[in-house]
């Protein structure tokens, strides 16, 4: 029997009503019962159960030990102690560890210690109750009603001693677990009796009905078995599980970081090259860094920091052979290429204002009527792509965030001077846009392009702007801007240890050599940046202007030829031009040499007799002037060939003071005869180049004595001016003309010009 | 004339307002300490990890100074020294130098008013002239390093002998000790205590290399 009860799993019983007023038997009430065969028995809990198994085996069976129950279902109600042992621990695995159960000298020890043994009477009872507990090992065998009896019999004896009766408190247990018995019989009865049948299903009617596991298995008449075997098991599965899942989840990141152990590693070493080329620093968790030029002394405000974060998103590529990633940082370029096909392990975050690309647009304008682009630079042009690449590598993207900041900081320091500075024009900032006036015509605008990516960019400037591009401008904008910054973080050496750091040389020989204040303040003050590129600017027109004209002629004039050689040493604001007048073929008898420096707003012009003179800006003037130069070098010329060829130079003159008025300056002249003094050569030059020769000869061939000139000596004198025809000359130029002519009219033996010089007269 | 004398009297205005209102910067923070010749080296590596020249490298100096005393109405004499290159250059001026006492109070630094002329190389004999009394001279080779306002000075002390016929006639230099004298400081305007907190830190990462502090040459004198 006992090996029966052993090897059914230990049931456990809900009983629930349907209607909770009816009645409530709580596991409270069962274990009152349980007292009561433990105080009776002392049994072990495992006896115990049996014994309450047994207890319910008779009421299931019908025993006619219980009159009063009817028979009842085969349903095998069990009734046991809720707990069998204590639980002390539950394992991972779901294993219950429980307490050992109680030994019989424990279990006496702790009835023991519920006994009063100060009352007497109890003392007395302790006799009979050990009679009791022998009869309590019969009480298995012995039926309810037994029991029953004996209470009776108690309650028999008790209405004379009810206070003394030693067994009073047992009695009322007994009494009272009977009553709960009898109530459990009768609920069982009631739920079990069938009162008809469903019209519809067919299914018996009850009263009441025992929800449960046991209603919806008991047709089976295994009962709650299986069910509850797969709660055990479910329980005792879930730790099991636990674990495993655990684990399950270890290896799965294991293999994870396994998988992306490759762009950890890259992560860290293209970390390390970034640390290399830029600042960074550890806040927290998060890695920051620097990109503005604070450390190479800039004061701008705005901060440029960035945040440097693991890319998260790994693509296919993310296994490259590290020698491809290794490459990556130095060569920037060759990166540019690789860039879209190798996703960098490491992402950077630049501030919102600083992505994007941005360059500031140098425009030099005619005018603001007729916007005639005569010269554009940008500073880092990028016109070609708007926008940066959203995977952009770092290196790149860090670039390009820098230069954004190194053209706001420009561009903010220029406006600020260009509010600031006194000009009798006064400089305009509008937006992006600074406008200031180089000369009184044409205009110096600065504006900061920066394209976000999302905007559009004016298209048209950009492509306009790519089609004059100067490098010069650009550089120097850059240098401009970059040695403020190295004068700020690089102030004068001390001369010596102990003197002040910061102070310039030349304060510091202020004193010793008694600096006035006027030298004073100009050491105080610094020409800014807005100043400085409009003296640039200024300079780049002015030289473009010299340049034109003196093209412009050289390709035009041929007769005397110009040559102008612009110096490849320069500064920013000062160009000098060497320019030499020549006649082709006579280059060695005579060469006009002429010095032109370019400044900012006039040129100097060193002529070859060592005079100065400064021009304007306006190309009109340098060109009259070199128009007059040319007239000055072939009159010279022509004196030149006459020393060479034995003529005389009677008279010279750079402005001559007769003839008509020329449009542009006086008429170059000189007047030649040849050895024997007697034939003559008139020659006049005017700036346009425009040459016109006349001859003459001697003695007069029509003289006739009039009443003023008598004497016959007068017919010495010249015949009257005769022009010449040039054009229908031989010779390539003037002078080779000239040689011609004063060849033919040498000697006494030449021809006359009557014979001669008529075919061209 | 009178142009003049007014001219003149803005300029004295314009100075004293400049010195009233405590821009002028006229005090000197100073942290002193020393090293031994041996690991001067290493403590030029260190300093060129830390200041700001590190482009141009460190400025060498080879100076002599001459400390001239002159007795005034007080009971101090009053010490002026002057400064100049040992081998003369024509774009450095000597430096005429006044520093006071240092100022009694509780900062990380020693701090005492300083005053620095650039003068012509006639000084010595104007000072001279005016009464001074040279006290003592030395000379001093080292270099110099920078980190923004602050200036740290490593020098070696010489001595000058006089001169030595064997030698041309030249003077010779004798080491003082085997020691380098390692100097912070800031020329900053009075009341400008927050440059004092910067040079402690400063001196913080020097620190097992050279222990730089305030040293009262007074209470050494006094010690001795």
């Amino acid at each position: 029997m006992e090996a029966v009860m052993d090897a059914m799993p230990k049931p456990t019983l809900v009983i629930k009503f349907i209607n909770p007023s009816v009645c409530t038997l709580t596991q409270n009430d069962l274990k009152t019962n349980s007292h009561f065969g433990n105080a009776k028995s002392g049994l072990s809990p495992k006896q115990q159960q049996t014994t309450a198994s047994l207890l319910v085996g008779r009421l299931s069976s019908g025993s006619p030990a219980f009159p009063r129950l009817p028979i009842m279902a085969n349903v095998a109600v069990t009734v046991e102690t809720s707990g069998e042992n204590q639980v002390v621990e539950v394992g991972y695995d779901g294993q219950e560890i429980l307490a050992p159960p109680l030994t019989l000298a424990e279990h006496l020890a702790k009835q023991a210690s519920k006994i009063d043994f100060e009352d007497p009477r109890d003392r007395e009872e302790g006799l009979l109750r050990g009679d009791g507990s022998d009869d309590g090992d019969d009480l298995k065998d012995a039926d309810l009603t037994e029991a029953d009896e004996t209470e009776d019999e108690d309650e028999s004896d008790d209405p004379k001693s009810s206070a003394t009766w030693p067994w009073e408190p047992v009695r009322n247990k007994l009494r009272d677990a009977l009553t709960e018995m009898s109530v459990l019989a009768d609920v069982i009865t009631v739920a079990t009796k069938e009162c008809g049948k469903d019209p519809v299903t067919g299914n018996p009617k009850r009263y009441m009905v025992l929800d449960g596991p046991v209603q919806l298995e008991q047709g089976e008449g295994t009962g709650p078995r299986p069910y509850v075997s797969l709660l055990a098991k479910k329980k005792s599965l879930d730790g099991p599980a636990k674990i495993l899942l655990a684990g399950a989840e270890h290896l799965k990141t294991l293999q994870s970081e396994n998988k992306n152990n490759r762009t950890a590693q890259d992560f860290h070493f293209e970390l390390l090259r970034l640390r290399q080329n830029w600042r960074l620093k550890k806040v927290l968790n998060t890695i920051l860094g620097d990109l503005s030029y604070r450390t190479a002394g800039s004061q701008f405000k705005q901060s440029g920091v960035f945040e440097v974060v693991k890319s998260d998103e790994n693509g296919p590529e993310g296994s490259a052979p590290p020698g491809a990633a290794a490459t990556t940082p130095s060569g920037g370029h060759e990166d540019g290429s690789k860039g879209g096909a190798q996703k960098s392990a490491l992402k950077v975050n630049v501030p919102s204002d600083l992505e994007g690309i941005a360059y500031i647009q140098v425009t030099i304008q005619t005018s603001q009527n007729e916007p005639e682009q005569l010269l554009s630079a940008n500073l880092s042009d990028f016109g070609a792509f708007g926008a940066n690449p959203p995977e952009m590598h770092w290196q790149k993207k860090l670039e390009a965030a820098q230069n954004v900041l190194f053209c706001k900081e420009l561009f903010s320091q220029l406006a600020k001077e260009a509010i600031q500075l006194q000009a009798p024009i006064p400089h305009m900032v509008v937006g992006n846009q600074i406008s200031a006036s180089l000369f009184t015509d044409i205009q110096l605008i600065i504006s900061l392009c920066h394209s976000t990516g999302s905007e559009k960019k004016g298209p048209a400037r950009a492509i306009q702007s790519q089609l004059v591009h100067s490098h010069v401008l650009e550089h120097s904008l850059h240098q401009l801007l970059r040695l403020q910054h190295s004068r700020n973080i690089n102030p004068d050496a001390p001369a010596l240890s102990s003197a002040p750091i910061g102070i310039s040389k030349r304060r510091r020989l202020a004193g010793p050599r008694a600096a006035d204040r006027q030298s004073l303040i100009e050491m105080a003050t610094q020409p800014t940046l807005l100043e400085q590129i409009i003296q640039q600017a200024q300079h780049v027109v002015l030289r473009l202007r010299t340049m034109f004209v003196l093209d412009t002629m050289a390709r035009e004039l041929k007769d005397p030829l110009i040559s102008c050689h612009l110096g490849t040493l320069s500064s920013p604001i000062r160009t000098s031009v060497k320019v030499s007048i020549v006649t082709s073929g006579y280059d060695s008898i005579l060469r006009t040499p002429l010095v032109i420096h370019v400044g900012e707003k006039q040129l100097t012009v060193v002529c070859k007799d060592g005079r100065v003179l400064h021009f304007s800006h306006e190309p009109q003037e340098f060109r009259d002037f070199i128009f007059c130069q040319i007239s000055q070098h072939q009159i010279n010329g022509v004196q030149a060939l006459a020393k060479c060829m034995g003529w005389h130079v009677l008279s010279s003159s750079n402005n001559l003071g007769c003839g008509s008025v020329e449009p542009m300056g006086g008429a170059t002249g000189c007047l030649l005869s040849n050895p024997a003094g007697d034939r003559f050569i008139a020659i006049r030059h005017i700036p346009p180049p425009q040459t016109s020769v006349w001859v003459s000869s001697a003695p007069c061939k029509d003289f006739y004595p009039g009443g003023v000139v008598k004497d016959r000596k007068w017919e010495k004198l010249p015949d009257s001016f005769q022009e010449l025809r040039l054009d229908k000359m031989d010779g390539k130029n003037l002078l080779n003309k000239l040689e011609l002519l004063m060849a033919s009219l040498s000697g006494n033996d030449t021809p006359t010009i009557a014979s001669n010089g008529s075919s061209f007269m | 004339m009178s142009g003049g004398s007014a001219g003149l009297m803005q300029g004295i205005d314009t100075l004293t307002w400049a010195m009233k209102s405590n821009i002028i910067p006229d005090q000197e923070y100073l942290l002193q300490g020393s090293i031994l010749d041996t690991h001067v080296e290493v403590l030029k590596h260190r300093l060129r990890g830390l200041c700001d020249n590190v482009d141009s490298g460190q400025e060498t100096f080879q100076e002599r100074e001459m400390v001239f005393a002159i007795q005034g109405t007080s009971s101090q004499p009053l010490h002026l020294r002057i400064r100049r290159p040992l081998e003369q250059q024509a774009e450095c001026p000597w430096q005429l130098r006044y520093i006071g006492q240092p100022e009694l109070g509780n900062r990380p630094t020693l701090v005492r008013s300083c005053y620095d002329i650039a003068c012509s190389d006639n000084a010595v004999e104007f000072l001279t002239e005016l009464g001074c009394r040279l006290e003592y001279e030395f000379v001093a080779k080292g270099f110099l390093f920078r980190k923004g306002r602050m200036k740290v000075t490593v020098s070696k002390i010489f001595k000058t002998l006089p001169p030595n016929p064997n030698l041309m006639g030249q003077e010779s230099l004798e080491p003082l000790l085997a020691s380098h004298l390692v100097e912070l400081s800031v020329l900053a305007p009075s009341g400008n205590d927050a440059v004092a907190d910067d040079m402690k830190n400063f001196a913080e990462q020097l620190k097992p290399l050279v222990m730089l502090d305030k040293i009262d040459p007074r209470r050494h004198g006094m010690l001795s």
